[in-house]
């Protein structure tokens, strides 16, 4: 496996770890130190970086005072972030069986841990951001088997899951999540998503241009 | 483009932290078995079933909740023995109750999952609304959902304590006793005492009632033990309100009609946001105001309702009549745009008892001695009535107003009510209870004034959109299931007069004066004097009942009560019928754990809007249980049996406990007479049974009754089937002004209120009134207008009384129409009507007038606060508020704790202090802090330990702090220790399994209770709730919650409030009482009378 091919599947499987994981659930203490402290992880969290009420107030502080405060507005009380609500022209959340993104699972024969994860239905944005990581770590593993045909049909799949649901509504929710952010990470989180997922889609477009003829 | 950034993504693979580290990891894989698709459900449910079709509540089958989590019946079908794999389908019996949390009485069902019934287990899944009650409408408020964390509350007291022998009360050690132990001990204590049969012997037992929530079982337990024994909490909560209704209307309360309204005139946030009868209320006023109806709020405080109001005018606490007034005043003098007057001169002349007034020249003598009024009218007329109006209320201007409310720079807001009073011309709606009319002295006078400017334009004519009486909409029929029983008929009144309940200085009160029951039972003095007298009042409570109350810690002065409760030779023998733990708990020698919401068997009633309803709270284990084929072995007993049975515990209520306690071990052999009220007529060798009871006592309504008995034609008791699976009952609607209805006159008989009277019996009187004898007294029962016959109110002069008569032969002349001190003099020299806190006693920055008056809509006094649901949302909500500027002037920041020491105005003494939290807010207006008496619990111990029993009992674990306290007979302190701990989740373990969740510590409240001292209305008996207090920050050693309280000087100015206001009864009074006014458990016309010697 080519080293350039690795390095960007790990950096592929890396960050939708992390973003999954962020628009999941509340950061804690460990994860934002390993943020701060990884000029790497850093980086993308620009506006946070350099945001003063870093040097105000220590982890906790900052957490139980802004960011878990902006975690709730912008992830439980006032912004949606489920795709139906985003699809459906009623806009009404579809936590039934019959939730298109719980059919591809269910076909996949995955479960998510609704409970552990505490969404409502299986389209939330952490749960199909978990997916993706979980897509290209299946596909990093064909890679490094050198099994082609596997991890060509795991990076169809993941166009076909980008294309057919995550790039049609995820934008316009990160948008509005720029627009409501009261903290500069949760502004830089929806920023760095967003950049994210167009250019891993333009990267699985790409790709499949290539007819999925990786990096030798 | 995106591609170009690419490369900067690539840092992803540099991560100090691998993906697998950070990924939550939320998928599992789970191999799909065969799809199964051969079920009635769908991948997703069509349509969210909250309310099945009641066709379907005997077993209605739903896919449990965890459906969400298994990706729909798709996935793995539908459970069954060919499927394990499958979802679990539950079959619920739906059974209808209602919510014991408040008065409001909402309609509930309970879901009583009987998927394990052969295995002996039935769970209440959850409880959600009622659709067929017509007041909630199928909706709850937080509580109403609450009420599965109350039945499983871990905590829960699981069968009958009794004090530990040897122990002292307090002690906090107990033992564990079976019902029938206990009842034996009990009963016969009530026998022994009862069997004396002298007068003393029936002032022995007191049943002392928390919110009854039930409209008449309870009345007729002491009644039919030949007692006067009967003492509800009103004076601590609506005292006040009753009063003014009183006088006006002689109902206890008025009854708006919400939803027709086009001005909702709220004072204080009750209705909207929290109490009588709140959510149901509350829904009716969302009705109006999408429909167009502004809603006013008067209150010092911004409330939830205040918030959403059109207009809030923040008057000064207990100046609310003058406010009234003013309205009255621009009324009798203003025009509208027309040019037509304000008055509604038809209603107000044919409704209003101005003639009486009028015709009455003495005191109208009176009024011009009191300065009321210049001259005597010269004529009896009703221009004249008009003209005395004019000038009698001409004093209260904007200005008076302004400054009498202290509303400076707010006097835009007078104008802006005025131009919402006036367009809504009859239809506004109102509902005066609580916060104004209970937390002052003279907070009837808020009731007595501010029905004035409704009657003057006709609104309280209850009539569409306006404002009814309570009765009106309410149904009292739980104390009449006579014919069930040996008796057949109900028990005799009784020809005692408790004074423990009823003393002597508070003859009007509205009603009992149980908050200052310690206060009597420990002033020898006051026995003595009395007793000198002629009264044969008892030294000692031969047995004390609370009944889903608190008393100790909800009441005033708080550490008197616990130094009375412990004294045995005042209190020989007390038990609690409890289904928590409480402070009051602490200091009884049993405690007999009762039901709650879906535990209990009570007809209730509540007039949320205008029409008759009745709701019926059943045990819901035990309908489930009985529609599913289980008997109990004693029938009289089905609801502890289904309750121990099915795990909740050895829980019981009140209608099998009292016909059982004095059935077996009150009355054994009948000898007292009692026995046969109880005993069963269908098998009298026990006593009544549930169905039994209830089925004679709603077999009284009558469209209820056809109803039944068509639908359920064969069975034995038709009437209780409708109800055990309807819950409610709406017997009539569109209940509007029936004081209109002419009273029905056939042959020689006249017939009123279910009485029929004999023609020739009958005397009209000067003014209409139609009057007959009763026993020894003459009562009126309609009222000619017109040539017609009509109702009328339920006044003497079956009119709205603007001239409350007998007030001036009650020893209150001056106090007889709606008034309210109009000038400094005026406002020393009425002191009866003048606020504890009114402004003139602040003098400086420091001081201030404490609100203490107002709900936590999330709480319930004292029956939620193991609630976890309850205690999550309540945490640190109840700071004192303090005007933004006010907090500047002193210092004090959010957060911060600051004393609040309260001192009496009328005697000058200091009671002590406690500690809590400021919070600097616009919304308490200037020189007020709000503070709700409604928070502060607290326990002693963690845990009990019941020898021979394998688990400690937790003790408020998830709602209470535990205190450290010191009392001294003088001086009581208590300090927080320790935050909460939950008990480990003995029981109830499937419905606990977030008991790690706890995040609240229950640090928040001080017992603010125990610090305030009696404060006895000297005419509606209504403790005055609100404090004048001294604020300052909080020393280094005080912390949030600490109470210090000198409660010597308490009873001193318990006893000034007494002894310098009251009006006593003396030689020269012949009755205890007016007869004819509203009393519970109305003893006999003997009873009342009265006759000491002056010593």
């Amino acid at each position: 496996m080519n080293n350039d091919l690795k390095q960007q599947q790990i950096a592929r499987i890396n960050i939708y770890a992390l973003l999954s994981r962020l628009t999941m659930s509340e950061v804690d203490e460990g994860l934002l130190k390993s943020i701060e402290e990884d000029e790497n992880i850093l980086s993308f969290f620009p506006t946070y970086k350099t945001w003063k009420k870093r040097d105000k107030f220590d982890r906790k502080e900052l957490i139980e005072r802004y960011l878990n405060v902006d975690f709730t507005n912008l992830f439980l009380l006032h912004l949606i972030p489920y795709e139906s609500f985003y699809m459906r022209e009623d806009q009404m959340m579809e936590t039934g069986g019959d939730n298109p993104v719980q059919a591809i699972f269910n076909a996949f024969e995955f479960k998510v841990e609704l409970d552990k994860a505490r969404v409502m239905s299986a389209d939330h944005i952490g749960i199909e951001l978990e997916f993706m990581y979980e897509l290209c770590r299946a596909e990093m593993k064909a890679l490094e088997e050198n099994d082609i045909e596997i991890a060509k049909q795991l990076a169809q799949l993941q166009y076909g899951f980008m294309k057919d649901h995550i790039v049609e509504w995820m934008p316009m929710y990160l948008l509005n999540v720029k627009n409501e952010a009261g903290t500069a990470f949760y502004f830089d989180l929806a920023d760095f998503t967003l950049e994210f997922i167009l250019s891993d889609f333009e990267y699985l477009s790409a790709l499949k241009e290539k007819e999925y003829k990786y990096i030798a | 483009m995106y591609l170009q950034s690419r490369r900067t993504f690539l840092k992803g693979a540099a991560f100090s932290v691998a993906g697998v580290a950070i990924a939550k990891g939320v998928f599992t894989t789970d191999a799909a078995a065969e799809s199964v698709t051969d079920s009635k459900f769908t991948n997703t449910p069509d349509t969210l079933s909250f309310y099945p079709d009641v066709s379907e509540w005997d077993s209605f089958k739903e896919l449990d909740g965890t459906d969400w989590k298994r990706g729909g019946i798709e996935r793995h079908g539908v459970r069954s023995a060919e499927n394990p794999d499958g979802i679990q389908v539950n079959d619920y019996t739906i059974v209808p109750t209602v919510c014991s949390n408040c008065e409001a009485g909402c309609g509930l069902t309970a879901w009583v999952n009987k998927n394990d019934f052969d295995k002996g287990v039935l769970t209440v899944r959850k409880y959600m609304g009622n659709p067929l009650h017509t007041g909630s409408r199928g909706r709850n408020c937080a509580k109403g959902y609450a009420v599965t964390s109350q039945m499983y509350d871990p905590d829960r007291i699981p069968f009958p304590i009794k004090r530990a022998p040897g122990s002292k009360r307090g002690e906090g050690k107990w033992v564990r006793v079976t019902w029938d132990e206990a009842m034996a001990v009990i009963g016969k204590k009530m026998h022994d005492t009862l069997a004396k049969g002298d007068e003393v012997s029936k002032k022995q037992i007191m049943y002392h009632v928390g919110r009854p929530n039930e409209n008449g079982f309870g009345p007729r337990v002491p009644q039919s033990l030949g007692i006067d024994g009967y003492n509800s909490h009103t004076n601590i909560c609506s005292a006040g309100a009753r009063q003014g209704t009183i006088q006006w209307a002689n109902d206890d309360r008025n009854s708006p009609d919400w939803g027709n309204a086009d001005l909702i005139f709220l004072q204080s946030s009750h209705a909207a946001d929290a109490g009588h009868y709140f959510q149901q209320s509350a829904g009716l006023i969302a009705d109006a105001r999408k429909r167009g109806a502004k809603m006013v709020v008067i209150d010092p405080r911004m409330s939830n309702s205040a918030g959403m109001a059109d207009l809030w005018i923040p008057t000064w606490p207990g100046t609310e009549a003058a406010l009234y007034l003013y309205l009255t005043n621009r009324i009798v003098h203003e025009k509208d745009k027309d040019g037509n007057d304000l008055v509604d001169h038809k209603y107000v002349k044919e409704w209003l008892n101005w003639d009486r007034l009028m015709a009455n020249k003495d005191y109208l003598q009176k009024m011009v001695g009191y300065g009321y009024i210049s001259k005597v009218p010269e004529d009896d007329s009703y221009e004249s009535y008009i003209e005395l109006m004019k000038e009698l209320y001409a004093p209260y201007t904007k200005e008076f107003v302004v400054k009498e409310c202290k509303l400076e720079g707010m006097e835009y807001k007078l104008d802006e009510l005025w131009e919402l009073f006036v367009p809504a011309g009859a239809r506004i709606s109102s509902y005066l209870w609580r916060a104004g009319a209970i937390g002052h002295r003279g907070g009837w006078m808020n009731t007595r004034t501010g029905f004035l400017p409704l009657a003057l334009r006709g609104a309280m004519r209850g009539d569409i959109g306006g404002v009814g009486m309570h009765h009106w909409h309410e149904i009292s029929v739980a104390g009449k299931g006579d014919k069930a029983t040996v008796a057949g008929k109900h028990p005799a009144k009784t020809d005692a007069w408790n004074e423990l309940a009823w003393p002597p200085e508070y003859p009007i009160s509205t009603y009992e004066m149980g908050f200052m029951l310690p206060q009597i039972m420990m002033d020898d003095d006051w026995h003595a004097k009395w007793t000198k007298r002629g009264l044969k009042i008892p030294k000692a409570i031969s047995v004390y009942i609370p009944r889903m109350h608190n008393p100790l810690w909800i009441n005033p002065d708080g550490f008197r009560w616990m130094e009375a409760l412990k004294r045995e030779d005042k209190f020989e023998l007390t038990f609690n019928l409890s289904p928590t733990w409480s402070e009051t708990n602490w200091y009884c020698d049993y405690v007999l754990p009762v039901g709650l919401a879906g535990e209990r068997n009570d007809q209730q009633s509540t007039p949320s809007k205008p029409e008759q309803r009745i709701e019926f709270r059943q045990a819901v284990l035990r309908v489930a249980a009985e529609k599913s084929g289980w008997k109990p072995k004693d029938p009289t007993r089905a609801t502890l049996e289904a309750h121990t049975k099915f795990g909740l515990g050895e829980v019981w209520e009140e209608s099998e406990f009292w016909p059982n306690l004095i059935f077996h071990y009150v009355d054994p052999d009948g000898s007292l007479g009692i026995r046969d009220y109880w005993a069963s007529k269908k098998d009298p060798s026990r006593c009544v049974t549930v169905p039994e009871y209830f089925d004679a006592a709603l077999s009284l309504l009558p469209r209820l009754n056809e109803t039944a008995k068509k639908m359920y034609k064969g069975e034995e008791y038709p009437v209780y089937s409708y109800i055990r699976d309807h819950g409610c009952w709406t017997e009539k609607t569109n209940v509007y002004k029936p004081q209109e209805d002419e009273l029905k006159i056939e042959g020689d008989y006249v017939y009123a209120h279910g009485h029929k009277y004999e023609k020739n019996e009958v005397e009209k009187d000067q003014f209409g009134a139609l009057w007959v004898q009763d026993g020894k007294f003459m009562k009126s029962i309609g009222i000619i207008q017109d040539k017609e016959v009509l109702g009328g109110f339920h006044t003497l002069s079956r009119k709205l009384e603007f001239f409350s008569e007998w007030l001036t032969e009650w020893k209150w002349p001056e106090y007889a129409i709606p008034i309210y001190p109009r000038n400094k003099a005026e406002n020393d020299k009425m002191v009866h009507l003048v606020t504890q806190v009114h402004h003139k006693h602040m003098k400086g920055d420091n001081e201030f007038a404490l609100n203490t008056i107002y709900r936590l809509p999330y709480n319930i006094h004292t029956r939620s606060v193991n609630s976890k649901h309850l205690m999550e949302i309540s945490q640190n909500h109840n700071p004192i508020w303090i005007y933004t500027k006010d907090a500047q002037k002193l210092g004090i920041k959010r957060g911060d704790a600051v004393k609040v020491q309260i001192e009496d105005t009328l005697s000058g003494i200091q009671s002590g202090y406690f500690i809590a939290m400021a919070v600097p807010t616009e919304a308490t207006r200037p020189g007020v802090l709000a503070c709700s008496h409604h928070a502060g619990r607290w326990k002693l111990k963690d845990a009990v330990k019941i020898p021979g029993f394998e688990h400690t009992l937790g003790v408020m674990s998830l709602g209470s702090p535990k205190v450290s306290m010191t009392n001294d007979g003088k001086v009581g302190t208590m300090t927080t220790t320790e935050g909460i701990h939950p008990h480990e989740a003995w029981q109830f373990k499937e419905y606990n399994r977030d008991l790690d969740d706890i995040w609240w510590n229950g640090l928040s409240g001080a017992w603010q209770n125990a610090v305030a001292p009696c404060h006895p209305d000297p005419i509606a008996g209504n403790h005055g709730w609100h404090q004048k207090v001294i604020l300052s920050k909080a020393g280094n050693d005080d912390k949030i919650g600490d109470i210090h309280v000198n409660y010597e000087n308490n009873f001193k100015v318990y006893k000034a409030w007494r002894d310098q206001l009251t009006r006593p009864l003396t030689a020269s009074d012949k009755l205890r009482r007016p007869y004819f006014i509203k009393r519970p458990v109305k003893p006999s016309q003997k009873a009342y009378e009265f006759n000491i010697k002056d010593v």
